[in-house]
């Protein structure tokens, strides 16, 4: 398809002419392969920020990889004991189909308290800087979520013949993942610090409760405001870069008064 | 990172066997597994007619789509599907479509086609002429759904804006807009091999000694259009199916008394093929009279009536290949059918219309020429003029197209002929307008349901084979009336065959969304100056943050 694109252009001349190659250029259909290329795509935006994050912390310095990789085993561990969990006490609700269960979400959205637990335990299980371990535990259980809940989806649906913005979306929304759980971690480690100010306590503690609750406020405003997917997008994007925003000063506030 | 990433890996080989296989067996599974296809939209499509009759191809040869779809304003569509409405429909961008050697014609009809009597109009009459030549271009007709009409109001939008804008334009309407890959499922078109087609005879046996004169009624059941998944052919030849067993039922309860059980024998034959140059009666004709010792039809035929599009229109045609004799039994229907027309259908126009067998052509004009050719007395029935007419072959002659009041009374008509002929009433001195078969007799309910129920389903030749429904329900309906019903078969024959079918006529077509090629490298630039950008800033970050702490 492409040869004959180029075989046409041949004969044209004109400015008109160049505007109709082009356009027919650009209106050259997909073949099979090229689809590949999206799924390269999205995966580069999902994945490159996690790369660039690795390197630019000073990590790899630190031979940290195979710190990463257990603390993501860390992390599934804990989504099966959540999904253990869930799949016991919460049964199925057979409600009516457009009427949300705020309650019923709002205590699922509780159990999102291990993923703070799995954090600690990884934290609490790596000796060094304050930086580092909050660093290390982000990176693999952020990287673990990547793997485990966007490759799979990319790999099977970027690659297909049909095109559907949400695997982009999907990647954006890796990449604020990775964002929520640095703040995350970096929330937990101060929240756990013993020399933690009176001050701070109230403010990283509500830093906290907005963390685990961040995903049953998404889906609220979502659902109240039915707000379309690149909007939702934005407004996780805007949430989570004030959670983040905050608990960097925070976290600085704290490391330069020690 | 990769030196620490191998290192991870090379341990995990030494250290458990087991582990690493419940890694990597999924993956490799993963990885080789098919795509699944999860298309915009998936619908139904009707292939155009493939046949071959007498050795000589017809309609579309090609089967299988895996092209982008355009409309018929885009300025290239070779190899393109092109997807047009059937208001836009015109015999030139058809051929445009077809002399850019395009990858396909989809025509989307509408769901209630009887809305638009100009365009029906007009498409019927370009039917024949689509089907006149032989293609490579598949086409296909669709019936319009929300999805579809959006699909095709978004390639309108984007195949009529290629050729005016400019070039910058042009990439971000490409940037934004949707494109079309129309793909189907299923194999490329084979001929079907040992297709038999189906036809049923049944009779009435006369009263009164050996060799009683033998009155013969023909109606083809077959339907002919050009996508024969949508030729339900209503008024041809439904209603010439339905009208015969009417005349079955009246004349099975006259010969049931002994009063009215009359000297003629009573043939019915219910024949397949019709269309297709009325094979079905050909090779019945043939087994009859050639390979039989004694038949019905060898010793003393009267006529042969062929009925053949009677459910509409205020004339009936008495079609000839020669015009009957005084004193023969034509004659005398002939001379029946004009008298009852007069006296008691006023409104009815009857004529005869002479046409000489012609067999220079492709194909017959009416059914009673078959029998014209092997010598026995004939005539078709029609409110037709002329055999020609598009209405006998095409997709629109659905349901609304059959009058029911119209065909009841075409059809008391005929059986008032046939009675005074079978009792020789005119001789006995009976009245031009008395009146055989009372109201009670003709049971209008009877006949609008077996029209309602041949038009439910197409009735195409390649569609109906020995086991289909419509031919077991018409065989027990004869069943009802007649004695000796029998089904007869006809096979191509294998050397040289009349007429070839050819399969894969109808087919899902999915729609799959795709965005050029260019989109990919625009968006892959967007993404490359995103991660340049995220890029500096953490730099920028970490910079900050080792600056400050001591």
């Amino acid at each position: 398809m492409l040869g004959l694109a180029h075989n046409q252009s041949f004969e044209c001349a004109g400015r008109e002419d160049a505007s109709k190659l082009v356009g027919e250029f650009a209106s050259v259909g997909l073949p099979g392969n090229m689809t590949l290329f999206h799924f390269g795509n999205c995966f580069a935006l999902a994945y490159f920020p996690y790369f660039i994050t690795y390197k630019c912390s000073g990590l790899s310095e630190y031979n940290a990889f195979w710190r990463c990789v257990q603390a993501g085993a860390t992390y599934l561990f804990v989504q099966l004991c959540k999904m253990l969990f869930l799949a016991t006490f919460f049964p199925t609700w057979e409600g009516g189909a457009g009427v949300y269960d705020f309650v019923g979400e709002f205590m699922k959205a509780t159990v999102d308290l291990a993923d703070l637990l799995g954090l600690h335990l990884v934290m609490s299980r790596n000796a060094g800087k304050g930086e580092y371990k909050i660093m290390v535990a982000a990176m693999g259980w952020s990287t673990a979520e990547l793997v485990m809940s966007r490759c799979i989806p990319l790999w099977v649906g970027a690659r297909g013949i049909e095109f559907d913005w949400k695997y982009i979306q999907m990647s954006f929304d890796s990449n604020i993942s990775l964002v929520h759980y640095i703040a995350m971690a970096a929330v937990v480690w101060m929240f756990t610090r013993y020399d933690l100010p009176k001050s701070f306590r109230l403010p990283v503690t509500v830093l906290l409760g907005l963390c685990v609750y961040k995903a049953f406020l998404m889906e609220l405003f979502v659902h109240v405001f039915l707000l379309g997917s690149w909007t939702a997008l934005l407004v996780k994007a805007v949430l989570t870069g004030s959670i983040s925003l905050c608990s960097l000063f925070l976290f600085v506030t704290l490391v330069h008064s020690n | 990172m990769f030196e620490e990433a191998s290192e991870v890996f090379d341990n995990m080989f030494k250290s458990s066997f087991p582990l690493t296989f419940i890694v990597f067996i999924p993956a490799v599974l993963i990885l080789v597994s098919p795509l699944p296809a999860e298309a915009a939209h998936e619908f139904t499509v009707y292939r155009m007619q493939q046949y071959d009759l007498q050795g000589q191809p017809y309609g579309t040869r090609n089967a299988i789509l895996n092209t982008e779809a355009r409309t018929v304003e885009a300025e290239v569509l070779s190899r393109r599907c092109v997807i047009m409405r059937l208001v836009d429909f015109s015999y030139e961008r058809y051929q445009k479509a077809l002399r850019q050697s395009a990858g396909a014609v989809v025509i989307i009809l509408p769901k209630n086609m009887s809305t638009m009597p100009q365009d029906i109009v007009q498409f019927m009459e370009l039917e024949p002429e689509m089907l006149a030549t032989e293609t490579i271009v598949p086409v296909y007709f669709a019936l319009e759904d929300d999805e579809l009409l959006s699909i095709y109001t978004q390639t309108l939008t984007s195949s009529s804006s290629q050729g005016s804008s400019s070039a910058a334009e042009v990439l971000i309407h490409t940037a934004t807009a949707n494109g079309f890959q129309m793909v189907t499922s299923g194999a490329q078109s084979k001929a079907v091999s040992d297709w038999a087609i189906t036809s049923l005879e049944g009779r009435l046996a006369g009263t009164g000694g050996e060799d009683l004169p033998t009155i013969v009624l023909v109606a083809h059941y077959d339907s002919f259009g050009v996508a024969p998944w949508l030729s339900y052919g209503a008024d041809s030849n439904g209603s010439g199916v339905s009208m015969l067993l009417e005349l079955a039922r009246l004349f099975s309860r006259l010969y049931t008394y002994k009063r009215t059980h009359a000297g003629y024998n009573l043939l019915f034959f219910v024949s397949g093929g019709g269309k297709f140059n009325y094979q079905g009666t050909k090779r019945w004709l043939e087994d009859n009279l050639d390979h039989t010792d004694s038949s019905l039809l060898q010793d003393n035929v009267a006529f042969v009536l062929c009925l053949d599009t009677l459910g509409n229109g205020d004339s009936l045609h008495l079609h000839v290949s020669k015009p009957p004799k005084e004193g023969t039994a034509q004659y005398a229907l002939l001379k029946e059918l004009e008298t009852v027309a007069s006296n008691q259908y006023p409104e009815v126009k009857f004529s005869m219309v002479h046409k000489k067998i012609n067999l220079a052509d492709d194909t017959l004009a009416w059914e009673h020429e078959r029998f014209g050719i092997r010598r026995l007395p004939a005539f078709t029935l029609s409110h037709l003029n002329s055999h020609r007419e598009v209405q006998r072959s095409s997709i629109m002659d659905v349901r609304p197209h059959v009058d029911l009041r119209k065909l009841s009374r075409n059809t008391k008509l005929i059986a008032e002929s046939l009675a005074r002929v079978i009792y020789n009433l005119t001789e006995k001195g009976a009245p031009g307008d008395l009146q055989i078969f009372t109201e009670q007799m003709m049971q209008e309910e009877q006949l609008s349901s077996v029209v309602d129920w041949l038009t439910a389903q197409p009735r195409a030749a390649q569609l109906v084979d020995k086991d289909s429904s419509v031919v077991s329900t018409l065989e027990y309906h004869l069943g009802r009336y007649l004695k000796d019903v029998r089904r007869h078969y006809v096979k191509a024959d294998k050397r040289d065959p009349e007429f070839v079918f050819y399969d894969q006529l109808k087919q899902t077509m999915n729609a799959y969304r795709v965005k050029p090629a260019i989109f990919d490298l625009l968006l892959a630039f967007c993404i490359a100056a995103y991660l340049g950008v995220i890029y500096l800033s953490i730099q920028k970050v970490v910079e900050r943050l080792y600056a400050k702490s001591p």
